[in-house]
């Protein structure tokens, strides 16, 4: 252990923009508190790893990573948080090689779990206090942007999803308490700002629905950018899409479509169908042109005939999202599609998802070519001597030739081509300048 | 340090079965105590049963007002959960946790607009509840069932508002699946539909009452498997 009184702590994160937020809040506390952030190769005290389970993949990845870093640092106090933390209580607080097993809702008291911890105290975490919201506003992100989480839970009971689950029912952050996180987040000198939730378009506090609170969201004083995280397509109005006519809102969203079968998002328990998908997409782009759609698409769902997939093709090649995340549909254990019949074997799931993921990138090259000539405002992410690079307004990532610009700061781009090739297509361009 | 603190409801609970009844070889209600627990008609709840790590989800298929909290439920062959929620018996200990979904029609909107309720076996279930919280709604429900015995409580529904479709035997309002019945049918325009059961059932419906001009807006579905 570190010899010096600073604790040394490092983060291992996996799973959602939800996740990468919640350990943002942690590093601020953490920071606060007077611990170094460390990487996890620099023998921390502590290592937090924040887990998904949302697939089979993630599972997995979760369980390397906690076996790596417990390996790396013997003696660290390993905390074990997130999805899996619920999903596999037992099993994990059964492990030697992990200190505290901490589940999602008790996740923002880590701090005073660990601080007990290293002045003696005996803490079990079942004593920590149940609260979804008891983040602080992040102040050190391991990121440029900084999300604002207003929601967490769902209880749509999508038949493929654990989330129910392992999140719980939906609950709201009241409008009062986000919009001073927003506050203090750009006062901690974020230029951009995500809003984050379980199933965020289900916001509902007293009489705010999303709509609102986003509005008043974009109220808010200061030279800040605004984007929204991944949303259902659940019937969203007019007002939201002219809520977009905001300078400060981003017209990107990544709307998740994952299947263009009726048949298949019926027995995903999804709450659209594709022509009201259809509809929201059309009249976005029917003010906005240029308005940028990315999608999740599950394939090989239990069921899904070659005719179903062929509509999802269909739906990706129509809906022209400039990126897909694409997901092998994987079994998790205690989902009503889990016990479904008609699983379908690896190899389709495979060739499926190969097949998707060749139309999602002609899609991008199409799109970002269609965006040759025009501008973006970039949020500069990475910058060498010579060189920037981050996403313009369309969440399109931009590099461009500058000397000694700094990071987190907004330049306007004019797009002049491209570089790269499938995931790694970015657009170049030139700054214009102010 | 300013810590924002919000109070979070603790929503897990367990509840005595106070009756069962038994409605068809295969199918009954359990009848737990109302206690706190308070819903829109056309929730459903998770229902889990006390030393098993699985849990399932029903409608609620009592009233808003009723003096107990009641779901219907189907015995399925080699099912996981069901055949052990029939083994249970009254004072037995079931865990809920809910209520959830939105499955369901504002109250003013229930005194005021038509609706037209579309059922396949225990699908049945949310209508009952709606039936019974408002009982001036101005409703039709369509029963698709495989034998008249399956007609859940049919004493309760007036019989002009009641449509069994039964595929099996010859005793229903119609002798076939309720897809037939429905293509025959016409609706006033500005009908609220309301689907609910199985989802080949539902996606019929669905195409049946597209093709007949209606919006997917004013459909509502809520898919049990
Ligand atoms: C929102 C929601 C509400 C529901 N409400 C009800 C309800 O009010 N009453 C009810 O009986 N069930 C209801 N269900 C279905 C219920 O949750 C279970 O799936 C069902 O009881 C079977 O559980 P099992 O473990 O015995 O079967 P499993 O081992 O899970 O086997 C599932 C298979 O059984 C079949 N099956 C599932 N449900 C039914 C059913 N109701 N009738 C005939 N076959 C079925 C399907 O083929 C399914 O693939 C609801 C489901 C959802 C999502
Ligand atoms: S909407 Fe569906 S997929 Fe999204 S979190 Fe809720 S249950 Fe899961």
């Amino acid at each position: 252990m570190n010899s010096n009184n600073t604790k040394k702590i490092a983060f291992k994160t996996l799973g959602c923009r939800l996740n990468q937020y919640e350990t943002d809040a942690l590093v601020t506390d953490f920071d606060k508190a007077g611990y170094q952030l460390v990487g996890v190769d620099e023998s921390p005290d502590v290592v937090v790893v924040n887990t998904c389970t949302v697939t089979n993949q993630s599972d997995q990845k979760s369980r390397t990573t906690i076996s790596q870093a417990a390996r790396a640092n013997n003696n660290a106090v390993v905390v074990v948080t997130g999805c899996m933390a619920n999903n596999f209580k037992e099993k994990l607080e059964s492990q030697d090689n992990i200190t505290f097993v901490v589940e999602n809702n008790r996740k923002s008291s880590i701090l005073s779990l660990v601080d007990a911890h290293f002045s003696g105290e005996i803490l079990h975490p079942e004593q920590l206090p149940q609260d979804v919201f008891r983040y602080e506003p992040v102040r050190k992100s391991l990121h440029t942007r900084s999300a604002v989480k207003i929601q967490d839970g769902c209880d749509n009971f999508c038949t493929f999803c654990i989330i129910p689950m392992v999140r719980g029912r939906a609950v709201s952050r009241p409008v009062a308490e986000v919009l001073e996180s927003v506050r203090k987040t750009i006062e901690n000198g974020f230029k951009e700002i995500v809003i984050t939730g379980v199933n965020i378009g289900r916001y509902e506090d007293r009489e705010a629905r999303f709509e609102d609170l986003l509005a008043q969201v974009l109220e808010v004083p200061g030279d800040f950018r605004v984007r929204i995280s991944s949303l259902e397509p659940d019937g969203f109005g007019d007002r939201f899409v002219q809520l977009f006519s905001h300078p400060k809102l981003m017209p990107h969203l990544h709307l998740c479509l994952q299947s263009g079968s009726e048949k298949t998002l019926l027995r995903m328990r999804r709450m659209y169908d594709v022509e009201q998908f259809r509809k929201t997409i059309n009249q976005f782009r029917s003010v906005y042109p240029e308005f940028n759609f990315t999608t999740d698409i599950i394939v090989g769902f239990p069921g899904e005939t070659d005719e179903e997939f062929q509509q999802t093709l269909d739906a990706v090649s129509e809906f022209n999202f400039s990126h897909v995340h694409t997901f092998k549909y994987s079994v998790r254990k205690g989902t009503r599609a889990e016990r479904m019949e008609n699983h379908i074997p690896e190899k389709i799931k495979t060739a499926r998802s190969a097949q998707i993921r060749e139309l999602s990138e002609e899609n991008k090259l199409r799109y970002y070519q269609s965006l040759i000539g025009k501008t973006q405002k970039v949020l500069v992410e990475k910058a060498t001597r010579t060189k920037a690079s981050g996403y313009g307004d369309l969440f399109v990532p931009v590099e461009f030739q500058a000397k000694d610009i700094q990071k987190n700061t907004i330049h306007t781009v004019k797009l002049t081509g491209l570089s790269g090739e499938g995931e790694k297509l970015v657009l170049v361009g030139e700054l214009v300048p102010n | 340090m300013h810590l924002i603190k919000h109070e979070i409801k603790i929503d897990e609970s367990f509840y005595k079965i106070e009756e069962i009844r038994q409605l068809t070889n295969e199918t009954f209600s359990l009848k737990l105590p109302r206690a706190r627990f308070a819903f829109k008609a056309g929730q459903h709840i998770s229902l889990g049963i006390h030393g098993d790590y699985q849990s399932r989800e029903y409608s609620i298929y009592s009233g808003e007002n009723d003096e107990n909290l009641e779901v219907l439920v189907k015995e399925v062959d080699n099912g996981y959960f069901t055949p052990k929620l029939r083994k249970l018996k009254t004072g037995d200990l079931v865990e809920i946790h809910g209520p959830f979904g939105k499955f369901g029609m504002e109250p003013k909107d229930a005194e005021t607009g038509k609706f037209v309720f579309i059922a396949s076996g225990t699908g049945i279930a949310p209508f009952r509840s709606m039936v019974r919280t408002y009982p001036e709604i101005d409703y039709t429900l369509i029963h698709g069932v495989r034998y008249s015995t399956e007609a859940y409580d049919r004493h309760e529904y007036a019989s002009d508002r009641y449509i069994l479709c039964s595929s099996r035997d010859q005793k229903g309002t119609y002798t076939g699946r309720l897809t037939g019945y429905l293509k025959d049918c016409t609706f006033s325009p500005e009908t609220h539909f309301y689907l609910c059961g199985n989802s080949d059932m539902i996606f019929d419906a669905l195409e049946i009452l597209k093709d007949k001009g209606f919006e997917r807006d004013q459909i509502h579905c809520e898919v049990y498997f």
